[in-house]
């Protein structure tokens, strides 16, 4: 396979959005075939390039100009991870209309996307992550001006972060390449900076943020391409630091402290999802909580944790399509699709998150702590679950972005998919494993129809499909007609929410007392400088000059 | 003459053909052609003269005659900066040269660098500015036309000059000033009243970049300035004249366009400013870790100020759109491609 | 002898050029300033660097005499601190020139640094264009002058330059300022 071959998944996209491009200028909108080549050639050119060889690939192709080479690498991560961008993506742009600049800013930003879990070095990762961030906001932007979109400020912060990560990698360490950076480069004060960054990338904090205010635009099209294309990138991260620190993490804290950060995310999603008023404010949740689940599982620090991380980051790819697909009513879809995401059984979400209480129980020591708080959180999902029966649909989005049949089909998917998690995992998480944690891979075992864990063993198509079976006989023998929702009251009250807009009005209404008189205004002290008073340009004059004495 | 000068020469007169191809109607493109045309050759004499005392008299009459064209403040204003910095450099580099103890080569240090400042218009000697003054008239043209070359001359002349200990005072005071201009125009750019005075205040916070990267006196702070300058002549600059229309009729727009104008001023991937800023980074990581961290954390002040400079270009129509266009074009092909702009100066 | 007469002749030309509000006072203050200059440079450089300050000078001085306020106004009511300053820079120069730095022709230090200082401080202190121009004549053949400084055998063309923008400034055409 030629090398070549990596950069196709980067440079197809590029090419059909100049076409596009071109014939919009000209004034011919090539629609959605365009884009769905566009999208669709990308993951055809990562499938054909890994699974041929399924082993590294690697383009080296000169210096870029600061440290970094032009080195781009497909190897099971970056194989899993861009199908995890671009598959939904591919989706949205092959049924969604859109304009043609929509299309084409969409396929920029899908290669980024690409481009960064394909990056074999940091510094890179960092350009190719701030592209993508940068041409997410300005396709939220170009769709819809008011509407919500993720802050600036913390995606800028986030790969500025991971970009002084790769400087500091390569200063210390002599290089930033994820395969070559030794160990000991590594150090904690390194890794909490990468944590950030990843943290703050797909914004997974336990608050309600843009991967949640993304659903409740009126338009769901930029949203989903959004979620698509950025919210995989911070756990990519995570990921990557295990082949930075030969397969764990610097300190044992650190896989402590993640995933507590994990279970606040899910935790905080489901409180928020048992407590909303519509069934689209429930699904809102839905993303941020499987990464809260996910981010706890891939913290672990065990190959079975890891591994089930994503998974759980595979079925929140496949929601991302489904929700952006489906319309805001009660009906049949938006239930399959609730059902699905809670983690009913057999469904993947459910055998995922099964595998992931079990690795924190395998993992020991605190650890377990956060398995059963990861039960727990997963019991309020449920909860949720339930209770959306009775909610009405939503505020409703345009019918002709909407797909109900696909969204549902693709929520079918993963809640019949369940008996196939053995076979997806092995198929599409070990070689994840195998390339980060390449000495304690070799735990995972099982085959295509069990899952093997330290402790125990899953068989999955054993106990999954007679789950299936009982699953849908007994839905064909209700009447469903017969069943009379109603909306039931919340499990418990977000008392949060009240208190945080009385805090942010506060803030917002601060003043000071008419009497008060300021000794430090920003503008008199802008006036003095900008005046050109020559005594201000003596007296830093004499301050540089005091300034040198101290040096 | 230094390669970073020639090289800052070629894009500033690539700038200025840019500039009188795409200005706005306004704009009286002979005035422009032919006061820039002049602010070129004075730069391009700055740089080709063997010492940097004739430098010096070149400066002083580029001020006298940048004083003398037509504008909206006085003759007197608009002398003072050129000939303060020249009194300034001068008497610094009088203090280098002479036989003395070494705090006096360190006060001939500060001399040289409070006489960059003043020449450019940085803090703490920012020139006066009028928000209806014409371009060409403006602090602008010190500081995104001939400020690059002349930073650049004096900085690699007076490292040359300098003697060992105030070389580091030299750099250090560089460094400071340099995190003085990021934070006041970062913070400024974003909260002052006046729109001109938000692009000029812009300008200082890449000129803190720039301050830093000189400072920071390994190779890789050399190189992040020189980007920097870069995106000052092919970025900021073009961006601001085509902006003057729309300030002048004081619309303000919220499209895509403007967005992506604001990702490219605040330095954002895959522009220019953001390998700059890798470069800048990786620089102050060789010589004072903690720097990186400070520098990290003030570059993010780039971006409420450069969110409203985007939404003062207005909409830019026909020929103004087609600029904007080609200029983040050039400034995206830098920043994912540096090397031959850095190969050209030899770093 | 000579070299330290020159150095007050320069102090005392900018002196002039500092304390004068009127276009003879800055004429003749200009021209003492290249005289003292051109000295030290002919000491110091040669001929030729000399005949260029001189020639600045006088070119400069020449036009000042026609252009500008009328008549010589020298030490006019509000000039003391002017005085306060020329005296003082005199004596700080004097001490840098003689007592901190080292070196031959401290001369050319002393007038120098009180060419660029009292000229610099004249522009920053006026806002009549006459008296700023005759200032930064004096700046130039004074920065041409430091040329010296640190050299055993300077170029001449510095002292070349600075004759020619010291001639130059002078005769630029002067707007007042106008809503662009």
């Amino acid at each position: 396979m030629p090398s070549a071959a990596v950069a196709a998944p980067i440079v197809f996209p590029l090419i059909v959005a100049a076409v596009i491009a071109a014939f919009g200028l000209a004034g011919i909108n090539l629609g959605r075939p365009a884009a769905a080549v566009g999208a669709w050639s990308a993951a055809a050119a990562l499938l054909a390039a890994w699974l041929p060889i399924r082993s590294s690939l690697e383009l080296v192709l000169g210096q870029l100009g600061y440290g970094s080479a032009l080195d781009l690498r497909l190897d099971g991560v970056s194989f899993a991870f861009g199908l995890l961008i671009v598959v939904p993506a591919a989706v949205l742009l092959t049924l969604q209309p859109r304009p043609w600049a929509d299309a084409a800013i969409a396929l920029v930003g899908m290669a980024a996307s690409v481009a960064a879990v394909e990056a074999g070095g940091v510094v890179l990762t960092a350009i190719a992550g701030g592209t993508a961030a940068t041409v997410a906001v300005v396709l939220l932007d170009t769709e819809d001006p008011d509407a919500k979109r993720p802050s600036w400020g913390f995606l800028l912060a986030a790969w500025l972060a991971l970009a002084l990560v790769g400087v500091v990698l390569q200063v210390g360490g002599g290089t930033a390449v994820y395969s070559a950076v030794p160990v000991s480069a590594v150090t904690a004060p390194v890794f909490a900076l990468l944590a950030a960054a990843a943290v703050l990338a797909s914004c997974l904090l336990p608050w309600r943020s843009w991967p949640a205010q993304l659903w409740t635009r009126p338009s769901l099209r930029a949203a989903g391409i959004t979620l698509a294309t950025l919210f995989p990138l911070g756990f990519y991260l995570l990921v990557r630091a295990y082949e930075l620190g030969d397969g764990r993490y610097p300190s044992a804290a650190f896989n402590i402290v993640l995933s507590v950060i994990g279970l606040a995310v899910a935790l905080s999603a489901a409180a928020r999802a048992q407590a909303v008023a519509t069934r689209r404010e429930l699904l809102a949740e839905v993303v941020p909580g499987l990464g809260g689940f996910a981010l706890t599982a891939i913290a672990l620090g065990t190959p079975l944790g890891l591994v089930t991380g994503i998974v759980l980051l595979a079925v929140a790819s496949a929601f991302v399509a489904c929700l952006a697909l489906l319309p805001d009513r009660a009906g049949i879809e938006s239930m399959v699709a609730i059902a699905a995401a809670v983690g009913l059984p057999p469904s993947v979400a459910f055998g995922a998150r099964v595998l992931g209480i079990e690795a924190t129980f395998e993992a020991g020591d605190f650890l377990g702590l956060i398995g059963v708080a990861g039960a727990i959180t997963w019991a309020v999902w449920m909860v949720a679950g339930a209770r959306a029966i009775g909610l009405p649909g939503g505020r409703g989005h345009p019918a002709a972005e909407t797909f109900p049949i696909v969204a549902m089909s693709i929520a079918l998917l993963t809640l019949i998919g369940g008996p196939a998690l053995a076979l997806f995992q092995a198929g599409f998480a070990n070689p994840v494993a195998a390339e980060v944690m390449r000495s304690a891979a070799g735990t995972l075992g099982g085959g295509a129809t069990s899952i093997a864990t330290t402790s125990s063993l899953l068989p999955v198509v054993t106990l999954f499909t007679p789950l299936l079976v009982i699953a849908v006989a007994v839905y064909f023998a209700t009447n469903t007609r017969a069943i009379r929702t109603q909306a039931r009251p919340a499990l418990f009250p977000i008392p949060s929410a009240p208190i945080a807009e009385r805090i942010r009005i506060a803030f917002k209404n601060a003043t000071v007392p008419d009497e008060y008189r300021t000794v430090f205004s920003l503008r008199e002290l802008e006036s003095a400088a900008a005046r050109g008073n020559p005594i201000v340009w003596l007296v830093a004059l004499v301050a540089l000059g005091f300034a040198v004495t101290r040096y | 003459m230094p390669p970073e000068a020639i090289e800052l020469l070629v894009i500033a007169a690539a700038a200025l053909v840019f500039a009188v191809a795409f200005a706005p109607q306004a704009a009286s493109r002979r005035t422009l052609l032919v006061r820039g045309g002049a602010g070129l050759a004075g730069s391009a004499a700055i740089a080709a003269v063997p010492t940097l005392d004739v430098a010096l008299l070149v400066l002083l009459m580029l001020g006298v005659l940048h004083a003398a064209v037509a504008g909206t403040r006085s003759f007197a204003t608009r002398l003072r900066p050129p000939v303060i910095a020249v009194g300034m450099l001068a008497l610094g580099l009088l203090l280098v040269r002479v036989e003395a103890p070494d705090l006096v080569a360190r006060f001939g240090a500060v001399g040289l660098v409070a006489g960059l400042a003043a020449s450019i218009g940085l803090l703490p000697y920012l020139h006066p500015i009028e928000p209806d003054e014409a371009l060409t008239a403006s602090p602008v043209a010190w500081l995104g036309f001939i400020g690059p070359v002349l930073a650049v001359v004096v900085v690699v002349r007076a490292q040359g000059a300098l003697p060992t200990d105030a070389g580091g005072a030299f750099g250090g005071m560089l460094v400071g000033l340099g995190l003085l201009n990021m934070a006041w125009g970062g913070v400024a750019a974003w909260l002052t009243a006046d729109e001109v005075a938000a692009w000029r205040y812009s300008f200082v916070a890449d000129w803190g970049l720039v301050l830093c990267g000189f400072g920071l006196t390994v190779a890789d702070g050399q190189r992040g300035a020189l980007l920097v300058l870069f995106s000052i002549l092919a970025g900021r600059l073009p961006l601001y004249l085509i902006s003057r229309q729309a300030i002048r009729e004081k619309t303000t727009t919220r499209r895509p366009i403007n967005l992506v104008v604001a990702a490219a001023l605040a330095g954002s991937a895959p522009f220019v400013g953001f390998g700059a800023r890798i470069l800048l980074l990786r620089a102050s990581t060789q010589i004072y870790w903690p720097l990186a961290l400070v520098l990290a954390v003030v570059m993010l002040l780039w971006l409420p100020g450069s969110l409203r400079l985007g939404r003062s270009l207005g909409q830019p129509r026909r020929r103004q759109a087609l600029g904007v266009a080609l200029i983040l074009a050039v400034n995206v092909a830098a920043g994912l491609y540096p090397l031959p702009l850095l190969a050209a100066a030899r770093l | 002898m000579i070299q330290p007469a020159a150095g007050i002749v320069v102090w005392l030309g900018v002196s002039l050029v500092v304390v004068a509000d009127g276009r003879r006072g800055q004429a003749v203050g200009i021209a003492l300033s290249a005289l003292g200059l051109a000295v030290l440079a002919f000491v110091t450089a040669g001929a030729v660097a000399a005949a260029a300050i001189a020639a600045g000078g006088a070119i400069a001085g020449a036009r000042r005499f026609v252009s500008g306020p009328a008549g010589w106004e020298i030490l006019s009511p509000g000039s003391t601190p002017r005085l306060v300053l020329c005296i003082v820079t005199a004596l700080v120069a004097f001490w840098v020139a003689d007592a901190v730095t080292s070196g031959p022709v401290a001369s050319v230090r002393f007038a120098v640094i009180t060419a660029i200082t009292l000229s610099a401080a004249r522009v920053l202190s006026t806002a009549e264009p006459a008296a700023q121009l005759s200032a930064v004549a004096v700046v130039a053949i004074g920065v041409a002058s430091a040329g010296a400084i640190g050299s055993t055998d300077p170029a001449v063309w510095p002292y070349l330059a600075g004759g020619v923008v010291a001639a130059i400034v002078g005769w630029l055409p002067l707007r007042s300022p106008s809503a662009a």
